[in-house]
């Protein structure tokens, strides 16, 4: 991914089949959307944060939406949560985590973190393709996010 | 002149000694034969006799009966041989009351040496006599309750500094020291060492100012062993307030005392096997839990890999494909999708182990109406006759038992789909004081021969092209049935219908 590359949405997902079903769903209902995948926990936040590999990314910006997996390499779905949403700049982003686990327990965890929505990911591809449709087009077209800086 | 001077003199000195006696003493003068011939006020005051119903009369007039025969032949054998008789006599007045009176009766003898009267000297002493009885009484009662309590207790007595004063009998047999090898020893002798200087400090300060000690002590008897007493020490206190002796009582516990400490051992090892086995449980929870959150997340993702490629497989170069090549992909679909169920009803399954029970109130028949308008909603296309009977109210976790009459009845509903007049009842009945739940159907029914198998995990009884399901459903039943301390069992016949019955145990099962 382009380091200065402008996206609509952050996809955080560590299995690249399952980030390429997502993706490919994206781009069949939202042609030309701009989605940028990173495949860790620590990717992902130097990408919100522009350190490490995503260094002098500038003021770019911010995605529209992040769509956060679980279980993730490195450093985990929800620190990645808890470290977005402890930042005053970057709490605003809306965050959806996206992931296989109907466990109350990461429920919980996730809203008590900020998390603006909770999705569980169906293993039929056409409820998959649906849901993804319809996460880009709310958090795409219907919602309003916010312009402060922080 | 001088003589009948002297006389006078003699006869008003007597005059006086009578009048002062009379004054001190009760008077009474009777002749040879017992007769009375004089008798003073005090006489008659005592005797509540008049004098001139005792002058004459024989002095046997006031015997109370009390004294045997020999008492009065001794007195007259004494007086009569002329020597002065000494002793106390219990009397009887007129009006019949009793009276004691210390007498002393001197004879007077004529020239003959004959007594020619006796004079009768006598002081009241009823007074003293009922204070001794009274004494007597009492130490008569005081030495009955020492008998039993020496009976009853250990019992020992020391002074002011510890020592030793007095033990009893039992004193002696547990602490198995003579009474000689105890008297005038200090009380240390039998102590074990097993009190911290403290306990004995507290003990001290309690008698010493006066104030009843109680507690349990352990001694040492002079073999060594040990022995536990139940004690309590009162002491005594001199005029000015000081304790002059202690009187200590104990009762032997020491058998209590060993039952108590099998007690608190057993106890002890319980609760540690209690915590270890917890401590396992805990681990194993712990273990189980990590799998199950470890299956919820990495199972399904392979599978929506394959059903996820095989469908853009199809959408992108399904026209390449023959219509078997078609059909394979749609087969791994198909398969990886009951795949996901079946993961799906397994973490369902297995979360029900984890999650607290608790158990409230629930109104049987507004549930099982609300599951079955439930069903019903998701199938609107099917009659089906429902019948409700009289339900008691139920006491269960809401959510748990609400899963159980909703999976029974998803299955009533399920296997009644080929009837042609599908009819479920719900029922209760009331066996040995105890409620056993019911739904029947008239569906497809079961072999009987395979009734262990309906409510195993991933049992099934039908081709799931026959009837759809992961075959979890009365598995889940039985779970939640189980953890509420219940049964559950079926009864079936093939094309006859099925019936589920089960209980919900006892309040305290978990």
């Amino acid at each position: 991914m382009n380091a200065a590359e402008i996206v609509d949405i952050l996809l955080v997902e560590d299995n690249p089949h399952e980030a390429e079903l997502v993706m490919r769903a994206l781009r069949r209902s939202r042609p030309g959307v701009r989605v940028g995948l990173v495949h860790d926990g620590v990717e992902a936040l130097d990408y919100v944060f522009g350190e490490g590999k995503h260094e002098g990314r500038g003021p770019v910006e911010p995605p529209r939406v992040i769509l956060l997996d679980l279980k993730l390499p490195k450093v985990d779905g929800l620190e990645v949560l808890r470290r977005i949403k402890s930042d005053k700049l970057a709490r605003t982003i809306p965050v959806v985590m996206l992931t296989s686990s109907r466990e109350q327990r990461d429920i919980d965890t996730s809203y008590r973190l900020g998390a603006n929505s909770y999705v569980v990911k169906p293993v039929n591809y056409e409820q998959l393709a649906s849901l993804v449709q319809d996460l880009g087009s709310y958090w795409l077209a219907v919602n309003q996010g916010s312009k402060s800086e922080g | 002149m001088q003589a009948a001077q002297q006389l006078k003199d003699s006869l008003r000195e007597i005059g006086d000694l009578k009048a002062a006696l009379d004054e001190h003493a009760i008077v009474a003068i009777t002749d040879p034969q017992g007769r009375i011939t004089y008798v003073n006020d005090k006489f008659c005051a005592i005797s509540k006799y008049s004098r001139a119903e005792l002058i004459g009369q024989d002095h046997r007039i006031i015997n109370s009966g009390h004294h045997p025969a020999e008492f009065i032949k001794d007195l007259w054998g004494t007086i009569g041989r002329g020597r002065v008789w000494h002793g106390e006599i219990r009397n009887r007045a007129k009006d019949g009351s009793f009276y004691w009176v210390d007498t002393t009766i001197v004879p007077f003898l004529d020239e003959a040496g004959k007594p020619r009267q006796y004079v009768a000297i006598r002081a009241d002493i009823t007074e003293r006599k009922r204070a001794e009885e009274e004494l007597k009484a009492k130490v008569n009662e005081v030495s009955d309750l020492k008998r039993a309590l020496d009976e009853h207790a250990i019992v020992a007595i020391t002074d002011p500094q510890g020592r030793i004063t007095y033990v009893n009998d039992k004193f002696c047999a547990i602490s198995r020291y003579s009474r000689a090898e105890l008297i005038g020893q200090d009380h240390r002798i039998i102590n074990s060492g097993h009190h911290p200087a403290s306990f004995f400090h507290r003990l001290w300060s309690t008698i010493g100012t006066g104030r009843v000690w109680h507690g349990e002590i352990r001694n040492r008897a002079k073999d060594g062993s040990l022995y536990w007493v139940d004690t309590t020490i009162v002491p005594f206190l001199d005029d000015a307030g000081k304790p002059r002796q202690y009187v200590a009582i104990r009762a032997d516990i020491t058998e209590r005392k060993r039952v108590e400490e099998e007690i608190r051992d057993l106890n002890n090892q319980l609760e540690q096997r209690v915590a270890r086995r917890t401590a396992d449980l805990e681990l194993a929870n712990k273990e189980l839990e990590a799998f199950s959150y470890s299956v919820s997340h990495d199972l399904r993702s392979p599978l929506r890999t394959l059903d996820g490629f095989s469908q853009a497989v199809l959408e992108d170069h399904g026209e390449l494909l023959p219509p078997e090549g078609r059909r394979y992909l749609q087969t791994i679909r198909t398969a990886a999708q009951r795949m996901g169920d079946l993961i799906d009803d397994l973490l369902s399954f297995s979360r029900l182990s984890r999650q607290p029970l608790t158990r409230e109130a629930i109104d049987s028949v507004a549930l099982v109406r609300s599951v079955a308008d439930e069903l019903s909603a998701e199938q609107p296309a099917r009659t089906v006759e429902l019948v409700i009977g009289e339900l008691p109210v139920a006491r269960g976790d809401f959510g748990l038992i609400r899963q159980v009459w909703m999976n029974l009845l998803a299955n009533a509903y399920k296997y009644t789909g080929r009837s042609a007049h599908p009819r479920i009842e719900v029922g209760a009945t009331t066996r040995n004081n105890e409620v056993v739940f019911h739904v029947r159907d008239n569906g497809t029914g079961f072999d009987m021969r395979y009734v262990g198998k309906l409510f195993g995990v991933f049992q099934r009884l039908h081709r799931v092209d026959e009837f759809p399901g992961t075959g979890v459903g009365l598995a889940i039943v039985q779970r939640i049935v189980h953890r509420h301390g219940g049964r559950v069992w079926a009864e079936g016949e093939v094309d006859r219908g099925a019936t589920f019955f089960f209980t919900l145990g006892e309040e305290e099962a978990r």
